[in-house]
């Protein structure tokens, strides 16, 4: 009897340690939920969700969504949940100053459970969000992995920056309420600083490690590049979100009166990841970084892969081998409408990057190619990019290379359009989107992977009257008589005569812009 | 309020039959004296109705003394810093950085004018004579002076050269400032929260930080100066308060009985 009379006490000591934690969680399961039914919060989050929900239903303009690189895709994920963390870190504070608000404050001083305890458990509402931000961009970057088109490589520490970003600032929200306990000052704060920051950044131009004290930091980019050649630092951003929400969060318990030495020990821990990440991720591009750079924008043959489809070669950067096969079918189906020579001739397909440009805002167009029977592509593909590519393969077809394929004035730039759109799925829109101005009459730009080629009104009304008939009558017209139409002594209106197409009105003036 | 409130006859909590009652005549007049039994052997004498420029007179007082001014000044400082602040420092400002330097300080005033439905006293006052449109009304009047002055001085502080037009700037922080009132109106009409400001102003903030960003292109209300739709923007900000003023009006007068989506938010906090 007295061994169990003596057992008893024990256990009845033991248990309060396990339940004060156990209280903890259900304070903050009760939090997150009444987070969950703020206004802003619901709002935001309905908000994001059907943005998610209207890009996978809708199907985009560009047409570029079915063909996404994952080392782009993974940043995208990082933007859209900022106004759900913006709605955390304003709810998150208001709940904390709840009590304060109600003026239950006191009542709360005869709980057994301390200030410190409801702070973290305040922070710990803040979990279930982030958790589900995790979730939904998850999702959202699998979708992009899983289409059939992605290329390229996703990365773990990108993808962590939305959830970590909800989180760090609904810690931020319940930290102010613990230093600052009023209810105004909140709204106000983040006003300030949203606009306070903005004037900074116009006035000191946004260097690089301000850019990268931001839950998000962005970094314009025209194009998308390999991964190697990205040179973010996000491994040690995510460590610097890790340590700043720590911090955060053990100086709010700091400041709602915790004093162990763990919690000082822990403070000074996550200060120092702090610091770390935010001095690492600050950190310039290395000299290696910046060779590899300028080598893949100007020897890009040294890094690629090439891989033989039919006669031609595709050389492409790693990442994009698995897009060669796409580039294959356009080049065949351009080949298929040629005649002469041109049918058979075997083509180099190069991708290349301007990467010496990162960072900087503008995008960069690359210089032709002097090669002959060298075809430029770019890292995009899809949408308007395709019918772009068409035009730059069925000039090297017809001018033999690129740099002089930019000089094009004669009946040629007809031929090229007919190669290029002549078998186009539907060839009047894409004509349409190939110009610069969206038109289908009158001289325009026509867009290719390097130079633009331009069309006179004239080469425009021919092209269009061959796009509107039906195909194989204005096949067999252009293999007959491929010869003369690729002279550059044909005119245009021999052309239209040769092809058995009206003839143009005003063809003086247009053999004066020619001036070959 | 507290004389209001002394002076409001009966005690029943009748705060929602009272505004089909009207005002009765015979109620004591607002300020008077508490409700007490008339002396024994002296006839009670009746007491003219109060006119509604009396209970305004006797109201004026007691409403400014008991009006959020904190959450105001620190507003209207915030506004003027951000306006100010620049100037000083750099001496010269952009005109499309003045631009997002006013918007922000009327957002930001409108932070402070969001709080201006705060009344801590709201049960205890819902069942004086006293319409909630009279008392709102009379704080909103006494706040308008101070907004007036406030942004004149927001406007000055913008250099003349790179100011975008006042009339049109005016316009949109009149429409913001209406909006924040909106937004506590709302809440009080809904959800009988006696201190909504805080739930007003984060509903303003994140409405102020979220449309410029998500608003398409074709319906935006952010334009720049000079931009052909400026002109054509503005009438959308004329509508815009038009249609808040209305909502604001319409949310001042008591609900005659409880809804039952009331019911369920009028828990929350």
């Amino acid at each position: 009897m007295s061994t169990l009379t003596e057992a008893r006490p024990t256990s009845v000591v033991a248990a309060p340690e396990p339940r004060r934690w156990a209280a903890v969680f259900a304070l903050a399961r009760v939090e997150a939920r009444e987070l969950l039914l703020q206004i802003p919060v619901l709002f935001f989050s309905l908000l994001y969700v059907g943005y998610l929900g209207w890009q996978v239903w809708t199907s985009d303009r560009e047409g570029m969504n079915a063909f996404p690189v994952l080392q782009d895709a993974d940043r995208a994920t990082q933007m859209p949940p900022m106004l759900i963390a913006v709605a955390m870190l304003i709810c998150a504070n208001r709940a904390v100053l709840r009590s304060r608000r109600r003026g239950t404050d006191r009542h709360f001083d005869v709980l057994v459970m301390e200030p410190w305890r409801r702070t973290v458990a305040h922070a710990l509402s803040v979990v279930p969000f982030a958790v589900a931000v995790a979730l939904a961009v998850a999702g959202q970057f699998t979708w992009q992995a899983l289409k059939p088109g992605a290329v390229g490589h996703g990365s773990y520490a990108e993808l962590a920056v939305a959830p970590l970003s909800v989180l760090l600032l609904g810690v931020l929200g319940v930290l102010l309420a613990r230093l600052i306990p009023s209810s105004f000052a909140v709204p106000l704060l983040a006003l300030g600083g949203f606009v306070g920051t903005t004037l900074l950044t116009a006035g000191v131009g946004n260097p690089r490690w301000m850019r990268w004290l931001w839950p998000v930091a962005s970094e314009s980019q025209a194009e998308p590049l390999p991964s190697d050649l990205l040179g973010r630092p996000a491994a040690w951003h995510v460590l610097y979100l890790v340590g700043l929400t720590v911090l955060l969060l053990w100086l709010a318990v700091l400041a709602g009166g915790g004093r162990a030495r763990l919690v000082k020990a822990v403070a000074v821990g996550s200060a120092a990841l702090t610091l770390t990440g935010a001095v690492a991720q600050s950190a310039g591009d290395s000299p290696a970084l910046r060779e590899a750079r300028v080598r893949a924008s100007v020897t890009p043959e040294k890094d690629q892969t090439c891989i033989r489809h039919d006669r031609s070669t595709y050389c492409a950067f790693p990442e994009w081998t698995g897009r060669t096969e796409d580039w294959a079918g356009t080049v065949r189906r351009v080949q298929s409408l040629a005649g002469g020579a041109a049918g058979g001739t075997p083509l180099t397909v190069r991708q290349r990057v301007e990467a010496r440009d990162y960072g900087l805002d503008q995008a960069s167009t690359f210089d032709p190619s002097r090669t002959p029977g060298e075809v430029t592509v770019g890292t995009r593909w899809g949408g308007n990019r395709i019918p772009e590519f068409a035009v730059g393969v069925a000039s090297v077809l017809v001018a033999g290379d690129e740099e002089a394929a930019g000089q094009l004035c004669d009946a040629r730039t007809v031929v090229v359009m007919w190669l290029a759109l002549g078998s186009a799925p539907d060839p009047m829109t894409s004509l349409k989107n190939v110009r610069l101005d969206d038109s289908v009459s009158g001289s325009a730009i026509v867009l290719a992977p390097t130079h633009p080629l331009s069309m006179s009104a004239q080469q425009t009304d021919v092209v269009r009257e061959m796009l509107e008939r039906p195909r194989y009558s204005i096949t067999v017209k252009v293999k007959a008589n491929w010869m003369e139409l690729t002279s550059p002594k044909t005119s245009t209106a021999r052309a239209a005569e040769l092809l058995d197409v009206p003839v143009p009105q005003g063809k003086e003036e247009e053999e004066d812009e020619c001036g070959a | 309020m507290r004389g209001v409130t002394a002076g409001a006859a009966g005690g029943r909590d009748d705060r929602h039959g009272r505004v089909a009652r009207g005002h009765g005549s015979g109620r004591p007049t607002p300020g008077g004296a508490p409700p007490s039994q008339p002396a024994p052997g002296r006839e009670p004498r009746p007491r003219p109705a109060p006119s509604m420029a009396g209970i305004i007179r006797a109201l004026v007082l007691p409403v400014a003394r008991t009006l959020p001014w904190l959450p105001l000044a620190a507003g209207g400082t915030v506004g003027l810093l951000l306006v100010g602040v620049p100037r000083l420092v750099s001496g010269e400002t952009p005109d499309r950085i003045a631009l997002l330097l006013l918007r922000g300080a009327g957002l930001a005033f409108g932070l402070g004018l969001a709080f201006l439905m705060d009344d801590p006293a709201r049960h205890t006052t819902a069942g004086v004579p006293v319409r909630r449109a009279v008392r709102a009304g009379l704080r909103v009047a006494l706040v308008a002076p101070v907004a007036v002055g406030w942004w004149t001085a927001a406007l000055l502080l913008v250099p003349a050269e790179v100011r975008p037009p006042v009339g049109d700037m005016t316009l949109e922080a009149a429409a913001t400032a209406v909006l924040a009132l909106l937004a506590g109106a709302a809440a009080v009409r809904m959800r009988d929260e006696p201190e909504p400001g805080q739930a007003a102003a984060a509903a303003l903030l994140l409405t102020g930080l979220a449309a410029p960003l998500l608003m398409p292109d074709r319906w935006t209300l952010f334009v720049q100066p000079h931009a052909d739709r400026w002109d054509e923007v503005h009438r959308s900000w004329a509508w815009l308060l038009a249609g808040a003023a209305l909502v604001w009006a319409a949310c001042l007068l008591e609900p005659v009985r409880r809804r039952r989506f009331r019911a369920v938010f009028a828990s929350r906090h």
